[in-house]
């Protein structure tokens, strides 16, 4: 397929704002007569408040906010499920502590320092409960619950066992399906609750209205989520309530809710009757979210030919004091699980357990890592005591196409219509040089290589031809201006991956417009039809699928008018880009001698007074297509040290139509290095003690490789699958979570081969490595 | 929580030395109270976490005198305020004094060097400064300044636990000072961390003259696997005067990794650090080894 603008490297829209610092964050926005706001978090893990004392604080000409202050309303502040499927448990500032670091009280002061000085002459009285930090003693009958009832949809539910919420799935009947296997294989592994360690900490700025409404600038992926949670909790009319689009500096998934100080800043406000602004440290935000951490039990049956018959995969999560989203967590889970291999007949057990630390959520994967290193992991063990290939036996067995695909749990599901599985197995294992790999048995010395494999995927959106538990559409308007450039208006956020410029292109390569003459507006709530978020990597997909979708309407439109201008019938038109002269035309098929610039059809149509060339429309995809990736990493264990390096990755991913290549390869190199970290370097330790987190919020504490622990970028190889997928933009699907999925089973499979240990649990430390070595690993000094 | 990294929070009074005798004077006047800010890669972060709230923050920066790398008759002679990243781009230091060098180059990140200085690691004084080991090694002298007078005083007395050092409250640490460097001499540094740019789960400095086929004299230090950066002299003395073999740096790297007393931290855990010192010392040993020209 040759196209004008999709597939080609073009410069960035917001690149030269980026690089020049004029990019417009939310920590930039200052707004006359703004004060500042600063929040103090609990320093017990577990604490009912029985007083607060604000006297001081106001004696300074402080504002304050407490729980009295906040509307009593009880939600989640994650917004994309259904609301019956949607737990709540949470107020803007709670009458309990239930995590070290959680927002009791807020401040605002006209400046930073005095409202931290204020707040720190706040004097709280604390009912100190016992806290529950250990995920196998949540469950005793003996443990002090978090709640006593929560909310499901509208129907209050009690709380047993600090169990949060549970998901059961049998699919075909698992067990008469072990009672064909030749082989069972069962592993227990545990995956750590991590950082996000996005660049840009978070930001609100609320601007009370004087006609009672509210301007937000925030730290977000969703604005129309956040505009419609605050209207609901502040009482205030939708149309009255306004959240502006501006750039936003990472989030790997920590702003797919609304963000716990936003709602905090529009409380302050609400109260001072001025703007306030509100910029977390970074200790706030490492007290206010993680990664959800998973206990992964596996159970599969084979056959001798290498035919997988059962499974049975059983999972806890420790999610920390809140429900965020912890319910679709489960179910996702299940469908990662479903969507790898085919199990035939399979079982899933998923709970979700509540303890005092800091709210786990998504991040790029949502439960797609966890599970992905458990499987993965898994076939490599069921491959080496069965003696199959690794690749051969993932290649025999896995999802492809045709094959339905659990795009967002079991009640988001479509068929797979493009797969690149096999092409990038085979591919992967030929530039790595699969053939000749030695067994971990063969290899000694002091520094030992391996190599590893894994695959996954992740999918592109939540779309489906059923409405099931998330919501998922996207809208956009389009016009064309005046003199033929054109105007995109989309309310989909960019993460950093592009997005943008994805829209930009779609819109250029059906209107046949270069590139630089189709631009962003800025835009917000109020001039934008509604978008779910930019979460479950749907920002290509189903975003520019909305734009792709506008854009085909405004197609129409301009070839009506210009069929009214050169006297043809519309249908006889088509548009074509006129290299030379750097213009867009309609023609008459066929005829080209008989055309008109865009620009000028647009002109005419103000002239003649027909109207603006433009459309507004919403979209749903109803797909939900897998882009699938497969990681060959090569790893050097020195076994002295413990350190991994890893000398050389193969990248392959399937993400059909590469809108932005470039981009795509960045997010499988960026990937890389979170996988990495995921794998080797990071975890979120707490003091069982205390209930605080032994980095104390601190970065310098909380290591995640950088460029130096990177691969040189010659010895890192990237490799795009040649698929089209004929639901998507010009055949495209996602990238964004795939990139991530199977890279720390890759690197964990490279150090089997490299050394004959399997490790289960991540990160695979220096210090856990020669640990095991010393523990029965041959150790060849 | 009890920290906002975004502010300073503690009121003080900023105090610009424009000469050394003000600040001195200062010093004595205002003693505990008062806290020598250079780069403040490490004060700041202390003021900020409410660690230490200094009443007076003395900015010794903008006093010339204390900025310089000399080299003249042979010794080589490094003010105070002299920044990482000038140690690290200076051309005789990296040619000369490896251990310096490496242990400079292996430091933070660039942003951290331009800012911090060879004056505030030792002030620091914590068990993982990576520039104590190369010190120790090269047996560096420190020139310290009070109103009263100047002290000079041989590296190995400065450390006296953690964060803690001689220097009296209204002492200035004023110059570092490194003997010559003789022929047939090599040294090396090295350190592990849990990334590239982190503070130290183990360091360590060589540094020995080689003649012909014998080590003459040797100085080993290591850092974070004690209260102070430390000297290991049995591993020393067991290569003095000894013919230098790869068994014999094995012997000297355990006997050194026998001496260090670590503990179980945020970073690393004492086993590992027991076990893996051992592995960077045989490193180190081999590597200042072959500067010296020698061959194993």
């Amino acid at each position: 397929m040759s196209f004008q603008v999709i597939g080609k490297v073009l410069p960035r829209k917001d690149g030269i704002a980026k690089v020049c610092g004029q990019e417009v964050y939310p920590s930039d926005i200052v707004v006359p007569n703004m004060l500042y706001g600063v929040t103090l978090r609990s320093p017990y893990p577990h604490a009912e408040i029985l007083s607060i004392d604000t006297a001081a604080a106001e004696a300074m000409g402080a504002i304050v906010v407490t729980p009295d202050d906040v509307p009593d309303v009880i939600y989640n502040e994650r917004t994309v499920s259904i609301p019956e499927k949607t737990y709540r448990d949470r107020r803007v500032l709670p009458r309990r502590a239930r995590h070290v670091g959680e927002a009791i009280v807020a401040v605002a002061a006209e400046t930073e320092e005095l409202a931290f000085r204020a707040m720190r002459a706040i004097k709280v009285e604390y009912k100190v409960l016992p806290p529950v930090l250990d995920l196998d003693k949540a469950m005793d009958p003996g443990a002090a619950p978090l709640y006593e009832e929560i909310y499901l949809g509208d129907d209050k539910i009690e709380v047993r066992n600090n169990i949060a919420c549970e998901r059961i799935i049998t699919v075909g009947d698992p067990e008469a399906g072990f009672a064909k296997a030749d082989h069972i294989v069962e592993r227990e592994y545990e995956l750590p609750r991590v950082y996000h360690h996005q660049m840009e900490t978070k930001t609100a700025v609320c601007r009370p209205e004087p006609n009672g409404g509210i301007t937000v600038w925030a730290t977000t992926q969703t604005i129309h989520n956040v505009r419609q949670l605050l209207g609901h909790i502040f009482g205030i009319p939708l149309s009255k309530v306004n959240v502006k689009k501006l750039a936003i500096g990472g989030s790997f998934g920590s702003s797919i809710q609304m963000n716990s100080i936003i709602p905090i800043c529009v409380a302050l406000a609400l109260k001072a009757r001025r703007p306030v602004k509100m910029v977390s440290s970074r200790e706030d935000d490492i007290y206010d979210h993680a990664k959800f951490p998973a206990r992964i039990r596996l159970k599969v049956g084979v056959k001798k030919d290498g035919t997988i018959v059962a499974a049975d995969m059983r999972v806890m999560v420790d999610i920390g004091a809140h429900q965020i989203n912890a319910y679709p967590l489960l179910g996702c889970m299940a469908g990662w699980y479903a969507s790898l291999y085919k199990w035939r007949d399979f079982y899933y057990e998923g709970r979700a357990i509540y303890t005092n630390k800091v709210p786990a959520c998504a991040m790029q994967g949502y439960g797609n890592p966890q599970v992905n290193f458990a499987v993965e992991s898994h076939m490599d063990i069921i491959a080496e005591e069965c003696g199959f290939d690794p690749v051969e036996f993932r290649l025999k067995n896995y999802v492809g196409i045709g094959d339905e695909f659990w795009g967002q749990g079991p009640t988001v599901k479509s068929i797979i219509k493009s797969c690149g599985v096999e092409e990038m197995l085979r591919k992967g294992a030929e530039m790595i040089g699969w053939a000749n790999r030695r067994p971990h048995h063969e290899k000694s010395g002091r520094y030992r290589r391996g190599i590893g494999v894994a695959r996954g995927f992740h999918t592109s959106g939540t779309g489906g031809p059923k409405p099931g538990e998330v919501i998922d559409y996207s809208s956009a308007t389009i016009k064309i201006n005046e003199d033929g450039t054109v105007d995109v208006m989309t309310p989909v956020m960019d993460l950093g991956g592009g997005t943008g410029e994805a829209a930009v292109k779609v819109v250029a390569e059906v209107l046949k417009v270069p590139y630089e003459r189709v631009e962003l507006s800025p835009v917000d709530t109020k001039t934008t039809g509604y978008d779910v978020c930019t979460h479950a990597t749907r920002g290509v997909y189903c975003g520019c699928g909305a734009v792709y979708h506008v854009a085909q309407q405004v197609k129409t439109k301009l070839l009506e008018f210009a069929g009214r201008i050169l006297e043809e019938n519309p249908e006889n038109l088509e548009l074509a880009y006129e290299e030379e002269k750097n213009v867009s035309i309609v023609h008459v098929k066929g005829f080209k001698q008989k055309q008109i610039t865009i620009g000028e059809v647009a002109k005419l149509a103000q002239i003649y007074s027909w109207g603006t060339i433009a459309a507004t429309d919403s979209l749903r995809q109803k797909n939900c297509p897998p882009c699938f990736v497969a990681h060959f990493i090569e790893v050097e264990v020195d076994t002295w040290t413990g350190i991994v390096k890893i000398p050389r990755a193969i990248l392959l991913s399937d993400t059909g139509t590469p809108i932005n290549p470039d981009m795509v390869a960045g997010q499988l190199i960026g990937s890389l290095s979170r996988g990495m970290g995921y794998a080797l370097y990071e975890e979120t330790e707490y003091d069982l003690a205390t209930g605080k987190l032994k980095c104390n919020g601190f970065i310098t504490d909380n290591k995640i490789p950088t460029s130096c622990e990177m691969p040189y970028i010659d010895d890192i190889q990237v490799y795009f699958a040649h698929t089209y997928e004929p639901t998507g933009p010009f055949g495209a699907k996602g990238i964004g979570e795939a990139a991530l999925n199977s890279v720390a089973s890759a690197v964990a499979n490279a150090i089997y081969n490299a050394i004959g240990i399997r490790f289960y649990r991540t990160p695979i430390t220096p210090e856990k490595i020669l640990q095991a070595l010393e523990g029965g690993g041959k150790v060849g000094n | 929580m009890e920290t906002n990294t975004k502010i300073l929070a503690a009121e003080f009074q900023y105090l610009e030395g424009q000469d050394l005798d003000q600040v001195l004077a200062w010093l004595a006047e205002y003693r505990e109270k008062a806290r020598i800010l250079a780069g403040g890669t490490d004060l700041l972060v202390k003021m900020k976490l409410g660690h230490v709230q200094p009443e007076y923050i003395i900015y010794i920066k903008k006093i010339a005198a204390l900025n310089y790398i000399q080299y003249d008759t042979g010794n080589l002679k490094i003010g105070a305020t002299t920044t990482l990243s000038q140690i690290e781009r200076h051309e005789t230091i990296k040619g000369y004094y490896s251990a310096l060098y490496e242990a400079v180059r292996s430091m933070a990140a660039v942003a951290v060097k331009n800012m911090g200085t060879i004056g505030g690691n030792l002030g620091n004084a914590s068990p993982a400064a990576d520039t104590a080991p190369p010190l120790l090694v090269y047996d560096a002298s420190l020139k310290i300044a009070s109103k009263e007078g100047v002290r000079e005083i041989p590296i190995t007395e400065y450390f006296v636990g953690p964060g803690k050092s001689v220097l009296a409250p209204n002492e200035l640490l004023l110059e570092i000072s490194i003997p010559e460097i003789e022929a047939d001499t090599g040294s090396s540094f090295l350190k592990l961390g849990r990334v590239a740019a982190d503070i130290a789960k183990i360091n360590v400095a060589v540094c020995l003259k080689r003649s012909g086929r014998t080590c003459t004299s040797c100085r080993i230090a290591f850092g974070s696997v004690a209260p102070i950066p430390m000297r290991v002299r049995e591993a020393e003395s067991l290569l003095e005067g000894k013919e230098l073999t790869e068994d014999l740096i094995t012997l000297a790297a355990r006997a050194g990794a026998a001496e260090i007393k670590p503990i179980t931290d945020n970073r690393s855990t004492r086993e590992y650090r027991l076990k893996v010192s051992r592995v960077i010392l045989e490193e180190a040993l081999r590597a200042a080894w072959q500067r010296a020209g020698g061959a194993l």
